[in-house]
């Protein structure tokens, strides 16, 4: 590894210019990938060494990179609206099946725990299998729950299912991890907001979407009980056939689907048991976990009690009150993705120290909002209350998912995996504390909810990189502690160093060097854009 | 962004005209004559009423302990479907208000006649619509102007007396089933199909 070291031999002359394919040391010819003499030229966008998409066009379906985009978010839109298709319709399912409160709130609870589990599994999928297969299983193996609605007779059925459909919100998994494989780290807060956020906003358009189905089905001679029953079968079906999309337009990675790159000896197979202890292993990990917990997970939660809040306190009618669900849930539009433009903003600026103060700043704003939401006693406040909420919150969310990508390489899916579970994990720890019993009032509910995250936000201050710092803490001094290629090959053993399997993580870690603070960055390497080396 | 400022308009306007509702008079319940008698009497006794089938023999006169002109004011007289405590157990829903115009617990109109001074009676067939639960019926008498004067019930005052129960329909059908489980299988089976076209085409390349 000599040619890691500052100023020995050709390290100087990395990155100089903008097409050659750079890596920190020799690599076997077996493994390279070129087919012609520029391997760069049959992207449509210009991409980077891991032929990532360095450039965002959320206008073009370009194959690979924006084609994954869009097809990442439209599974998980319509994942969102399979999950929460039945609370808009809850006022007509607990008459037909004599559902009460504890019932519905139980319901509400396990539409969400489901994806605790099926999260991590997906995060092992997407390493193992590729985010194709793991988005294609989520929507086609969670349709026929979607369709079994319709066999639904009383509280312990209507629980089952929404416990099974709530397992396809898995998806959010593998479109974080498709767009993290296909979009270089300068703008990969940005993408991933877009698509974090236009999937949520599934969440709001169902509100809309299937009273209006429901009202058409009615319109055509059924009775309620049964309409409600065939409005189900919408959502199901747009998953089948979102399904069909994926598996025939989708591409696992740039540069192919992953079983054909791994048979080639392109892209290395790993071992789950790996993948998963240096996931496990890693402390920030689980500070993301619960960090998302209070900021997707107060999201979903809100998406199950709001129109019920709207409507008992403030006496709306089920439309205005199906209305204010849905704005919460359509600000994830621009709220999410500007939370993810700001961290790539500050990371410009600041590097990873700038994301995790964004984060933190987004986070706890949010959460008091929603402290003043619980509190306010008259409409108009609490619509801007709510508004507020849903733009820190959402824009948390967003910057969450700009430092997340870099927590690890190697287990890139399973930490996905792992913070989106803790997404469905905090929804269903505050639906079960403080809206499913008769202790609190909806609006003291609220407020506390909106104190016990402002908390649950404090550990972000305790996540530390050795090369980039932490919100209160300078990037070690440390020669070699302080250089990317040392915290992402640390995640492989000796012996698979020697077998060269960590290539992809030395690659990660040259083009992470924007994480970096811009003054950082200047003061002691030369950054490609400028050519100059500061000492030959 | 257009999008949001729409929902964000139509919030207000929403919200505004909402609270301009119940400005003027307020009705009480508990400011209501019962000076009305109700009874209630099923084609068939002793069983679960099945809704859209069974029918119910509805009588409503002015109680005979009523003074002369206690019905002056009566125009019309709604007779309406209520909940009875037992349905209304952890379904704040259901909930029983004082002032009536928020009162959730009579929400199934029967029937709304102007008032005669002789008894009138009615058959009802049970409403297909009506949800699984323990009723009794209720008749209000309103006057001119719509708001409610007095009232009388097939129930005691404690609403424990007289109750009967309706069974709903399932709203479940063999067509129903049959489409899901079709829907089901193409699922499954398309998924599979693809996998199985997948993996021939990988082996045939790695043969090469």
């Amino acid at each position: 590894m000599a040619s890691n070291e500052e100023g020995s031999i050709g390290t100087s002359m990395h990155g100089v210019t903008a097409r050659e394919q750079v890596y920190s040391f020799s690599v076997d010819a077996s493994s390279q990938t070129l087919q012609s003499d520029d391997p760069t030229a049959k992207f449509a966008l210009p991409v980077d060494s891991e032929h990532r998409a360095k450039v965002f066009k959320p206008l073009s379906f370009a194959k690979p990179h924006m084609r994954a985009f869009h097809l990442g978010w439209i599974s998980f839109f319509t994942c969102f609206i399979s999950t929460f298709a039945a609370a808009p319709l809850v006022p007509i399912i607990r008459d037909n099946l004599d559902l009460t409160k504890t019932d519905v709130g139980n319901a509400g609870v396990a539409s969400v725990s489901g994806a605790i589990f099926s999260r991590l599994a997906m995060g092992a999928v997407c390493d193992l299998l590729g985010a194709r297969y793991g988005t294609a299983f989520s929507l086609m193996l969670t349709a026929p729950t979607v369709f079994s609605m319709s066999f639904a007779t009383g509280p312990v059925g209507c629980l089952a299912v929404r416990f099974m459909i709530g397992f396809c919100l898995a998806t959010f998994v593998s479109c974080q991890y498709w767009t993290s494989v296909m979009f270089n780290g300068k703008i990969i807060a940005l993408v991933n907001g877009c698509a974090g956020g236009w999937g949520d906003m599934g969440g709001g358009v169902t509100q809309l979407l299937m009273p209006m189905v429901f009202q058409v089905i009615r319109l055509a001679g059924a009775t309620p009980f049964m309409a409600w029953r065939i409005a189900f079968f919408i959502p199901g079906f747009l998953q089948v056939v979102v399904g069909v999309l994926v598996l025939t337009l989708g591409q696992d990675l740039p540069d192919g689907n992953l079983s054909t790159l791994q048979k080639n000896g392109q892209v290395s197979k790993d071992k789950f048991s790996k993948v998963f202890w240096f996931a496990v292993k890693n402390y920030r990990t689980w500070i993301l976990f619960v960090l998302y917990g209070f900021s997707m997970g107060i999201e979903l939660t809100i998406n199950n009690v709001i129109s019920g809040y709207f409507f008992d306190r403030f006496n709306l009618k089920l439309q205005t009150a199906g209305i204010v669900a849905a704005s919460f849930g359509m600000a994830n539009f621009f709220a999410r993705p500007f939370g993810g433009y700001a961290s790539d903003l500050a990371a410009r600026l600041f590097g990873m120290r700038g994301r995790l103060w964004i984060l933190w700043i987004f986070q706890t704003v949010g959460a008091l909002f929603c402290i003043w939401l619980g509190r306010a006693s008259s409409l108009p406040i609490a619509i801007l209350a709510m508004m507020l909420f849903s733009v820190g919150t959402q824009a948390a969310c967003g910057a969450l998912f700009g430092v997340a990508p870099f927590v690890s390489r190697r287990s890139l899916g399973l930490i996905s995996g792992l913070t989106g579970a803790g997404g469905n994990f905090g929804s269903g720890l505050t639906q079960l504390l403080f809206f499913s019993t008769s202790r609190f009032s909806t609006a003291d509910g609220l407020s506390l909810m909106g104190a016990m995250a402002v908390l649950c936000t404090v550990p972000v201050a305790f996540i530390h990189f050795p090369q980039w710092g932490s919100m209160f803490l300078r990037p070690s001094s440390d020669g070699e502690r302080s250089k990317e290629e040392y915290y992402y090959s640390s995640e492989w053993t000796e012996e698979e160093k020697r077998q060269g399997l960590h290539e992809g993580s030395i690659k990660f870690a040259e083009n992470s060097r924007s994480e970096r603070s811009r003054k950082v960055a200047l003061a002691d390497f030369p950054t490609p854009e400028t050519g100059t080396p500061t000492h030959v | 962004m257009a999008v949001q400022t729409f929902l964000f308009a139509s919030l207000i306007i929403f919200s505004s005209i909402e609270s301009n509702h119940g400005a003027t008079e307020v009705s009480l319940f508990t400011n209501l004559e019962n000076s009305l008698e109700v009874t209630a009497k099923p084609t068939r006794v002793g069983v679960v009423w099945e809704a859209g089938k069974d029918i119910v023999r509805i009588t409503w006169m002015l109680k005979s302990s009523a003074k002369v002109n206690d019905d002056a004011a009566f125009k019309t007289v709604e007779v309406k479907l209520c909940y009875a405590p037992i349905s209304q157990v952890d379904r704040p829903w259901r909930k029983t208000h004082n002032e009536l115009s928020r009162d959730r617990s009579c929400p199934h109109k029967i029937v709304s006649k102007p008032y005669d001074k002789i008894p009138q009676s009615l058959n009802w067939t049970v409403d297909r619509e009506t949800p699984t639960g323990t009723y009794f019926i209720r008749a209000y008498g309103t006057d001119v102007n719509g708001y409610e004067v007095a009232y009388g019930q097939s129930s005691d005052a404690e609403k424990t007396t007289n109750l009967f129960s309706v069974e709903g329909i399932s709203g479940r059908h063999t067509s129903l089933d049959i489409a899901s489980i079709c829907f089901s299988v193409f699922s499954f089976g398309s998924l599979l199909v693809f996998l199985v076209k997948e993996k021939r085409k990988a082996k045939l390349q790695q043969r090469k």
